[in-house]
């Protein structure tokens, strides 16, 4: 009962309190104005400006979480099967990132993305570049910033269940002359599943609702949902529309998440058979 | 007092004296209630440390207040205002505005008509920099910086940014959309009441190849590193630029000086408003207005603030100078801000 009692007061009440103000209707000047109206979602739908940028941050988010996938399971996996003796120092260096947050990892980025910066001076004195390039304010500022952001969770999330994974099965399939490669993808990778689905699910949402990674390495440049529907609250001071915005956010990242799930649980059938 | 003495005390007396006690009390819960915690809702960074120096270490914490900031940008602060207009108890005593912001926060009620009669620093700011509701602070002009070993001739108007010369080197600032379409209306036939002339050579700048910086840091490290050489911006942030050795000079436009004016205006649900008005007297102190002149590189509002000649020179405006000033119309950018920005976002950087 009291969970009940913080999740309606914490999470129902917001939300409804934002339903409410997506049915208001904004002027100029006046702010936000009691009304009952559709039209905040019908410009939220229609305006291709709205839907181009809910497109690049659907693209995005899947994309950070496909390489947050292929980056996570071979680290997860040496971390999980490595006997070090540094194996707790390896995690550390895993776990650290994250008591750094994300404004100041992105301020980090942008040191090393500028003209003058890391990447480019390393470039131009390696030779690979011959004049600096742009790399602030671009799609890839933003996808190298997020995937730096959401590896830690997937590394994490996908080593906690391969710890759990029982080795008698890997090593009854290798004596029966299975290749590494094949134990892996016919034994490991099926038990494996649920830590890379949970990964998976986890990278994409925090992808989808991330603000101060594209805010402050995509700039003016490259605009993702949150920072467009905090601008048009804190900025052009559109409630309505910020609310709309908000809820359209939530929405579409539960109906993918949904068919992410879906998706990956035929593949782990698949595998599994 | 000896024990004999009080032995001999009367219950007349001693009525006397309990009732004098209570009273001498009651003054010190008065002192109490003038006191206590002043928030001010100001920008952060080097803004909000020039307002702890020069303001409230010396000035206002000494009176037994308590000044508290809460930093942020102008736009989240007129959100928290608007939010909170209706709550008998706002967050903020003080919040720091824009002459634009305090007009759009007075027109819907979220801030106070002031009483000058509780500012009597103010009557030696000029009438025109003042407001029923914001108490100016510091003010500047819009200029264009531009970098003198790459831009060899000095621009005079904004219509040089368009010189195809500069293509691919001219910057503006996604923050300061308003004052570049502004900017751009100004030159190419608009006007402070109307900058649709502007939307059309924006996007011929454009297709030079501008480019668009998030902050107004960002454009300073810009010009910096030589990757921009000329840009629209305030004569203030020009100085400190100057001062931090950016590789810049300033040109005043001939389509004219529009003034950029912050102040301080007092929320209408603030908890303290005697530390309010004792927070707006004391940024008017000579003190703090110079303190201010020499870190941010405003223009004192009030009459005869003592400047060293050489500061006085580079922010203080001549008269032939402020002849020359322009004011935003207020009016026409609450009704347009938004559309402006909507056509910033979807058309120009779109």
């Amino acid at each position: 009962m009291p969970a009940s009692l913080v999740t309606i007061t914490f999470l129902v009440l917001p939300l409804l309190l934002l339903f409410r103000y997506s049915l208001s209707s904004f002027v100029p000047g006046q702010f936000m104005v009691d009304a009952l109206t559709l039209a905040n979602y019908g410009q939220a739908f229609v305006d291709p400006y709205y839907r181009n940028v809910l497109a690049k941050t659907i693209v995005m988010a899947a994309l950070v979480t496909v390489l947050c996938i292929l980056l996570g399971l071979p680290i997860a996996q040496f971390l999980a099967r490595t006997q070090s003796r540094f194996k707790s120092l390896l995690l550390l260096c895993i776990i650290v990132p994250l008591f750094v947050g994300n404004a100041v990892r992105a301020a980090g980025w942008m040191v090393a993305f500028g003209q003058q910066g890391l990447v480019n001076q390393l470039g131009l004195a390696t030779g690979v570049l011959n004049a600096p390039v742009d790399i602030m304010y671009t799609p890839v500022a933003v996808l190298i910033g997020l995937v730096s952001v959401n590896l830690p969770f997937v590394v994490l999330t996908i080593q906690s269940v391969l710890e759990g994974i029982d080795r008698s099965a890997e090593e009854a399939a290798l004596s029966l002359g299975a290749k590494s490669f094949e134990t892996w993808r016919l034994v490991t990778l099926p038990q494996a599943m649920p830590g890379v689905l949970a990964a998976a699910v986890l990278s994409f949402i925090l992808a989808m609702n991330a603000y101060a990674t594209p805010m402050l390495l995509g700039g003016p440049g490259f605009r993702m949902m949150a920072p467009v529907l905090a601008d048009e609250i804190l900025v052009k001071n559109n409630w309505p529309l910020g609310a709309t915005l908000a809820l359209l956010l939530i929405a579409v990242t539960t109906i993918l998440t949904l068919i992410i799930n879906r998706v990956l649980v035929r593949v782990r059938r698949r595998l599994g058979s | 007092m000896t024990t004999k003495q009080v032995s001999k005390l009367s219950r007349r007396h001693f009525t006397a004296l309990a009732g004098a006690a209570g009273a001498l009390s009651l003054i010190g819960m008065r002192t109490a209630h003038a006191a206590g915690p002043v928030v001010v809702g100001t920008w952060g960074g080097d803004y909000q440390a020039a307002l702890q120096k020069y303001i409230a270490t010396p000035l206002v914490d000494p009176k037994n207040y308590k000044v508290v900031f809460d930093g942020a940008a102008e736009s989240p602060r007129k959100v928290k205002l608007m939010a909170e207009r209706r709550l008998p108890r706002g967050s903020m005593d003080v919040a720091a505005l824009t002459a634009s912001g305090s007009y759009d926060m007075y027109q819907n009620g979220a801030i106070d008509k002031l009483d000058y009669s509780r500012i009597p620093a103010a009557a030696k700011i000029p009438a025109n920099l003042k407001t029923d509701y914001l108490v100016p602070q510091y003010y500047t002009t819009r200029v264009i910086l531009f970098n003198p070993s790459k831009v060899t001739t000095a621009p005079t108007s904004y219509a040089d940014l368009w010189k195809p010369e500069y293509a691919g080197r001219v910057g503006v600032i996604d923050i300061q959309y308003l004052t570049t379409i502004e900017s751009a209306a100004m030159a190419f036939g608009g006007s402070l009441s109307n900058y649709e002339p502007g939307k059309a050579k924006l996007l011929e700048l454009k297709k030079q190849g501008v480019r668009i910086y998030p902050t107004n840091e960002a454009m300073a490290q810009a010009l910096q590193t030589g990757e921009c050489w000329i840009c629209i911006m305030w004569h203030a942030r020009g100085v400190l630029w100057q001062n931090a050795g950016v590789p810049i000079e300033i040109a005043v436009p001939k389509e004219g000086s529009v003034v950029y004016l912050t102040g301080f205006s007092i929320p209408k649900n603030a908890r303290n408003k005697d530390g309010a008005y004792e927070f707006l007297n004391a940024q008017l102190d000579h003190s703090a207005q110079a303190g201010f002149a020499k870190d941010l590189g405003g223009s004192p509002v009030v009459d005869g603030v003592p400047l060293p000649p050489e500061l006085a020179k580079r922010v203080v405006y001549t008269p032939a100078q402020q002849a020359r000033f322009m004011v935003q119309d207020n009016e026409y950018l609450a009704k347009n801000d938004a559309q402006l920005k909507d056509w910033w976002d979807k058309v120009f950087k779109g």
